[in-house]
């Protein structure tokens, strides 16, 4: 009786090809973003004559490479389950850093290579904690934020420390190659590189895995410390580029830079669609929400309205996409 | 079938205390090539540490394994995979966020190297996975859904599967059929079958007997860390097996403790 082929015809409707709803429920997160992205824009090139022009959508992909650099590692970190709030002051301190040893001779290209050894040493510190010793990475990265902000400002006495303008190093931040400004150019190469390693590696498969479930990504024989201490490493050191890349385009490294970027950078991922229990991230998301964060701030400014409607606004935006992203979720899960 | 002269397993004098609880005593087990074995006991008559023992996750205070006909001694779960001994974790085992062929071949994943760096062949992945799972006979019409869209009895033939693919020579599963639908216990009930017929011993740990009956060849009961009674599918029947359960002749004595405590007080 028992070994009936129709033994599977009970379940046999449920078993079916993904439709093109189900592809949209699954990614209901990019899904909401994607509509807010192309809300704001319309809403800004309706209303102000400014925004929809080439100079300005570049200012925006410019001024917003930190950002985007800083949420494409931090992608790794959230779907692993984890959180970094110490990219804003690694931001600072790798600043004020390399426009200090700009002005003691050392030469850029290594004063390039310092900074982002030195971010990657503090992902390795932090990610230790983390990994092996089991901290939770929200208390590892606090107490991170407080240390490497204290140290920032301790060496700087919270002076900002100038580069020369006619230093190379402020290339990274102002040139402009092949009609596209420099900082976006290095953000077009980060995210790139980062798609590819979250979707078509193992790394990424991994980084999903130990979010999704860690112990039966360990019981597959993968060494799920070593993952989660890498992800750290890849934030530090995308912290320090964008603290590279602030100074060269500010011309001055300022211990106070950086104040509340991880809370941007946060808001970038969470409103594109990763989630913060982790298993489920999304780079296009990421892109998406970084680029909307940008696009509020900006358009606001041209709208004249007062700059301090950008939290607001952005908060709400967080609120009402997070709510509309859960909802999905919900109703995908109901139905089956 | 295969020689079944030589056991798959065999385990004996097993035991295992924890503190003053004696978990395993004296406990033994034997396994024949292609043989579903049933283990069935109340809750902590030890079948589950007995089968950690075997699967490497349990190290026994005394007591002698032997695989094949040779000794062997598992000092973690690595040693007992390498012994060819896979178990099938019920919740433990597949990430809900990964497709179904990203699961199946999560660990070792098939690998194309561009310039050094190892990129994921999912081609290569999704094709072995859908060869794997027809194969077995398990019917998911679309590797690339991700598991957490599919129901408790696709999720548990996945886990089974996977387990299955690393070409075990023994496969414990524990409770593979709890809270799944009818339509979906038949379809691992089969799944078992299939895995059995290719010479694979089974050790089937469950709490539903008329399971035991639709696969296993031979059931042993565990009481309290011990054997207590063995018996082959076909010469017992369902009542029997309850009663070697609970122990018809302790659950009387203890009924009579109640009496007499209640006379005294």
């Amino acid at each position: 009786m028992s070994a009936e082929p129709n033994a599977y015809a009970g379940h046999a409707p449920r078993m079916r090809e993904a439709t093109l709803l189900d592809k949209i429920i699954a990614h209901g997160g990019v899904m909401s973003i994607a509509l807010f992205f192309i809300v704001c824009c319309l809403f800004f090139s309706l209303t102000t004559g400014a925004f929809l022009t080439a100079p300005n959508l570049l200012n925006i992909v410019r001024q917003s490479a930190p950002l985007l650099i800083v949420a494409a590692a931090m992608t790794f970190v959230i779907t692993t389950g984890g959180i970094d709030l110490s990219v804003g002051s690694v931001l600072a301190l790798t600043a004020t850093l390399s426009a200090a040893a700009l002005q003691a001779g050392i030469p850029w290209p290594v004063t390039i290579l310092l900074m982002l050894a030195l971010g990657a040493v503090v992902g390795i510190i932090q990610g230790y904690f983390i990994a092996y010793e089991r901290i939770p990475a929200f208390i590892v990265t606090l107490a991170g934020l407080s240390i490497i902000r204290g140290v920032a400002l301790l060496i700087t006495g919270g002076y900002s420390i100038p580069i020369e303008p006619t230093s190379p190093f402020v290339a990274i931040g102002r040139a402009w190659v092949f009609g596209i400004p420099a900082p976006a150019l290095i953000a077009i190469i980060v995210l790139a590189v980062a798609y590819l390693a979250f979707n078509e590696t193992p790394f990424g498969r991994y980084v999903t895995g130990v979010g999704a479930n860690n112990e039966a990504t360990r019981r597959a024989g993968v060494d799920t410390r070593r993952v989660v201490l890498w992800v750290y490493v890849l934030s530090g050191m995308a912290a320090a580029s964008a603290g590279i890349i602030l100074a060269a385009r500010l011309g001055s490294g300022s211990s106070n830079a950086g104040q509340g970027f991880e809370l941007d950078v946060i808001a970038a991922v969470v409103l594109g669609g990763t989630s913060l229990f982790g298993g489920r991230g999304s780079l296009v998301g990421t892109i998406l929400g970084a680029l909307t964060v940008a696009v509020l701030a900006n358009g606001l400014i041209l709208s004249h309205l007062s700059p301090f409607f950008t939290p607001i606004v952005t908060g709400f935006i967080i609120l009402v996409a997070i709510w509309l992203n859960f909802r999905l979720f919900k109703g995908g899960a109901r139905r089956r | 079938m295969t020689d079944t002269s030589v056991s798959r397993v065999r385990m004996a004098g097993i035991s295992k205390r924890y503190g003053a609880l004696k978990s395993l005593d004296n406990a033994s087990l034997d396994l024949k090539p292609g043989e579903v074995l049933g283990l069935v006991g109340d809750n902590g008559a030890g079948k589950s540490t007995i089968s950690k023992v075997l699967s490497g996750a349990v190290i026994p205070d005394s007591g002698t394994i032997e695989i094949d006909g040779k000794a062997v001694s598992f000092a973690s779960p690595a040693d007992a995979r390498a012994a060819r001994i896979e178990m099938v974790y019920q919740d433990l085992a597949l990430c809900d966020t990964i497709d179904v062929a990203g699961n199946l071949f999560l660990g070792r994943e098939p690998k194309r190297r561009i310039a050094g760096v190892p990129f994921l062949d999912k081609t290569l992945m999704h094709e072995r996975a859908r060869d794997m799972l027809s194969n077995l006979g398990i019917v998911i019409p679309d590797t690339r859904m991700k598991v957490e869209n599919l129901s408790g009895g696709q999720r548990q033939s996945i886990a089974i599967g996977r387990a299955a693919s690393f070409n075990p020579s023994v496969l414990i599963m524990d409770e593979p059929t709890a809270a799944l639908a009818v339509a979906e216990v038949e379809a691992v009930l089969e799944l078992i079958r299939t895995v059995s017929r290719r010479g694979v011993s089974v050790i089937l740990i469950t709490h539903r007997l008329q399971d035991l009956f639709l696969v296993c060849d031979r059931i042993q009961v565990m009481y309290e860390g011990r054997n207590v009674a063995e018996r082959r599918i076909a010469e017992t029947n369902i009542e029997e097996v309850v009663n070697l359960i609970v122990g018809r002749k302790f659950a009387a004595r203890s009924a009579g403790h109640a009496t007499e405590r209640s006379v005294s007080a």
